[in-house]
């Protein structure tokens, strides 16, 4: 993976790249939104970390106006702001995705996983299929083992998020946004509570556990170990 | 007196004294000489049907009858001293001429229009009369010609208007002047005494209040809107320690712990496995910082109404339904209850990010203040007006000390800060209410807290 990151702080760019470049990704860094949108328009890179507050210009118009010289590489734009209005400006101006600082690396590699696996094909697709584990869209049917699981609206969200990202790790924050929609964090146990009792339906009764946590970072669908 | 009133305070009530003097002479010269005017106006008209009625008298009777009548018989003639003298005790002159010879009346050398007139006459060199003078021709020989000095009753007003003029001039001036001074006086000492209160107040703003006076009704109005500017900013005084309090605990302490984690990493270098403790420890304390800010940043943000853009008309039934859907296993695996009773197809004006908030806080707020073993309820009922929604638990509740202060910042009912959060919850689902126009109360006297929220139907 190709990764561009946008960003005056050399602090969070040095932080970034070294944590990219330990899972083996190639890393490009510069400081201004001029440089960035010039390096973005040339198409080479497979996802763009853009910093929202920059010298000379606020990242939103730089990612408004690659999009609408039709530039598709997907863009995940940093911020310090972190009001639900802010990130739905970012997104309204053609962001892919969100986040605010301080985050956790993993969290963003996360994020930048997900946009990049994230093909038109994968997002369309019917029937996803994880080892033995089946879910049909059309039909909101989840099979393991031809036995078929009787899962509820909450639980079945979940693990078709966890499904379109096989392999991935997917963060309680990630979760919160796509399943639940919220832009705040609930203190609770909200997401474990669920998690939780998908994993009794989809692993318990079986041998293979499909379903994993990484402690502290969230959860990935997987069936090897 | 000297120590409130300044020299320009009594140049400036000089100034307004003359002023209000000026125009009250304007007013009082201006009635007297109407008063006057209408007096001699209706001497002019009664003096005009006198002439008409004599003309008709003489036609009927002849001239022997009317002198007759006017007891005029003898036909008295006044020589010049005897006219001049009755003109100065404001008696009528007149002369009946018949073919130019003096049939009767003043031998003074005097003639007059056909109309009733005022004219100043003068018949020596020294005196003028101001006379209502008319010439009545009763046919071609006969011709009466009457003068009239003014009537008692309009010298009496001339000359009571001057006298009043002169002397009302000397009290009316001292008495405004006195009045003006006295006004003056009793402004500068009011703000000589608000001064010094506001300066007590600066100093300590819970002290005192400025004083309702029965002299200056005038300025009770002020001293009302001051004195309740007052007992907000007194409020924000005490929001802000609570808050001083709050950012020094909430914030401090993590940090130090932060620090110490910091020291013994330090200490502990050479051993991974403790290093990964320290961290991890390190961690948790830096984000529980971090979510602090994040929930004065959104809490600022709610109270700040930039949301009010992005308000719609939503279905608060199936908003509330779905969260508690969600929160049912929570409360389930924490060993309390989660009840939900609601009317379908209520509707409000809102967003529901920050209506899914407000829901959400009372619920974690429930979750982590009831007993375990509780009944947790939700309820939503539907009025005219506005939705009824309705959050509570049975137990153990919210002391009535605390009851008040639970929606303020930082605020934590058990004072050694003991359990988690940071007191910020409920003061976002205060604000998230305002935003809303809808009413928050947390009603008195019941077993557990809950919370009753009133939503208008059609936004506010």
């Amino acid at each position: 993976m190709k990764v561009l990151i946008v960003e005056d702080d050399l602090d969070t760019a040095e932080f970034i790249k070294r944590g990219l470049e330990q899972h083996g990704e190639v890393v490009h860094h510069v400081a201004t939104a001029q440089q960035g949108m010039l390096l973005v328009s040339s198409n080479e890179f497979d996802v763009v970390i853009f910093d929202r507050l920059l010298p000379n210009m606020d990242g939103i118009d730089a990612v408004r106006i690659l999009r609408s010289s039709n530039v598709t590489t997907p863009i995940i734009m940093l911020t310090a702001l972190s009001e639900t209005s802010d990130r739905v400006s970012g997104l309204d101006a053609g962001a892919d995705d969100y986040l605010v600082k301080p985050f956790d690396f993993s969290e963003l590699y996360a994020r930048l996983k997900a946009l990049t696996r994230r093909t038109p094909l994968k997002q369309e697709a019917l029937c996803l299929c994880v080892g033995d584990l089946t879910l049909e869209r059309t039909a909101r049917r989840v099979t393991r083992a031809g036995l078929t699981l009787e899962l509820n609206q909450k639980e079945y969200q979940i693990l078709e998020y966890l499904m379109l990202n096989p392999g991935q790790l997917v963060t309680k924050t990630m979760l919160l946004e796509k399943v639940w929609g919220f832009n705040f964090d609930p203190k609770t146990s909200l997401v474990q509570t669920h998690v939780s009792r998908l994993r009794n339906k989809v692993d318990k009764p079986f041998s293979i556990e499909l379903i994993k946590t990484i402690r502290g970072c969230g959860y990935i669908i997987s069936d090897h170990d | 007196m000297t120590k409130y009133l300044k020299s320009y305070d009594i140049k400036y009530a000089l100034i307004e004294t003359c002023l209000l003097l000026a125009l009250c002479s304007t007013l009082f010269a201006l009635g007297g000489f109407f008063a006057v005017h209408s007096i001699n106006q209706s001497q002019m008209e009664e003096l005009t049907d006198f002439s008409t009625e004599l003309k008709e008298q003489y036609q009927e009777h002849g001239l022997d009858w009317i002198l007759d009548d006017l007891e005029l018989d003898e036909r008295p003639i006044w020589g010049r001293a005897e006219s001049l003298e009755r003109l100065d005790e404001h008696d009528n002159l007149f002369k009946v001429v018949q073919s130019n010879n003096l049939l009767l009346g003043s031998e003074l050398e005097f003639d007059a229009d056909n109309v009733a007139k005022w004219q100043l006459l003068s018949f020596d060199s020294e005196r003028q009369f101001e006379l209502l003078t008319i010439r009545i021709e009763l046919d071609a020989e006969v011709t009466v010609i009457i003068l009239q000095p003014k009537s008692y009753e309009s010298a009496f007003v001339t000359g009571v208007v001057w006298q009043l003029y002169v002397y009302f001039s000397f009290i009316f001036s001292g008495c405004i002047l006195g009045i003006v001074l006295s006004r003056r006086y009793r402004k500068q000492k009011w703000i000589a005494s608000t001064k010094k209160v506001l300066s007590e107040i600066a100093k300590s703003p819970d002290s005192t209040r400025l004083p309702i006076s029965r002299k200056c009704p005038i300025n009770n109005d002020i001293v009302n809107s001051i004195n309740t500017m007052l007992d907000d900013i007194t409020e924000l005084h005490g929001t802000m320690k609570t808050m001083s309090v709050g950012i020094a605990h909430d914030l401090k302490t993590p940090l130090s712990r932060v620090a110490n984690r910091l020291q013994s990493m330090r200490h502990d270098i050479s051993e991974p496995s403790l290093i990964e403790t320290h961290l991890n420890h390190a961690s948790n304390d830096l984000n529980s910082v971090i979510s602090t800010f994040n929930n004065l940043v959104r809490l600022n943000s709610i109270e700040s109404g930039q949301h009010k853009d992005k308000f719609v008309k939503l279905n608060l039934s199936e908003l509330i339904d779905d969260l508690a859907l969600s929160y049912e296993p929570v409360f389930e695996d924490s060993g309390r209850k989660l009840e939900l009773s609601t009317v379908s197809d209520v509707y409000c004006v809102g967003e529901a990010d920050l209506l899914s908030q407000l829901i959400c806080n009372l619920l974690e707020n429930a979750l982590e203040y009831s007993d375990v073993g509780a009944h947790v309820w939700v309820r939503l009922q539907s009025h005219t007006e506005s939705a009824l929604l309705q959050i509570g638990d049975d137990g153990p509740g919210i002391s009535p000390a605390a009851q008040p202060h639970v929606f303020e910042r930082f605020y934590r009912a058990d004072i050694s800060r003991a359990k988690p959060g940071n007191g910020l919850g409920l003061s976002i689902v205060k604000a998230i209410c305002q935003v809303h126009g809808a009413t928050l109360t947390l009603l008195p006297n019941q077993k557990g807290a809950v919370f009753n929220i009133e939503v208008p139907i059609s936004g506010q």
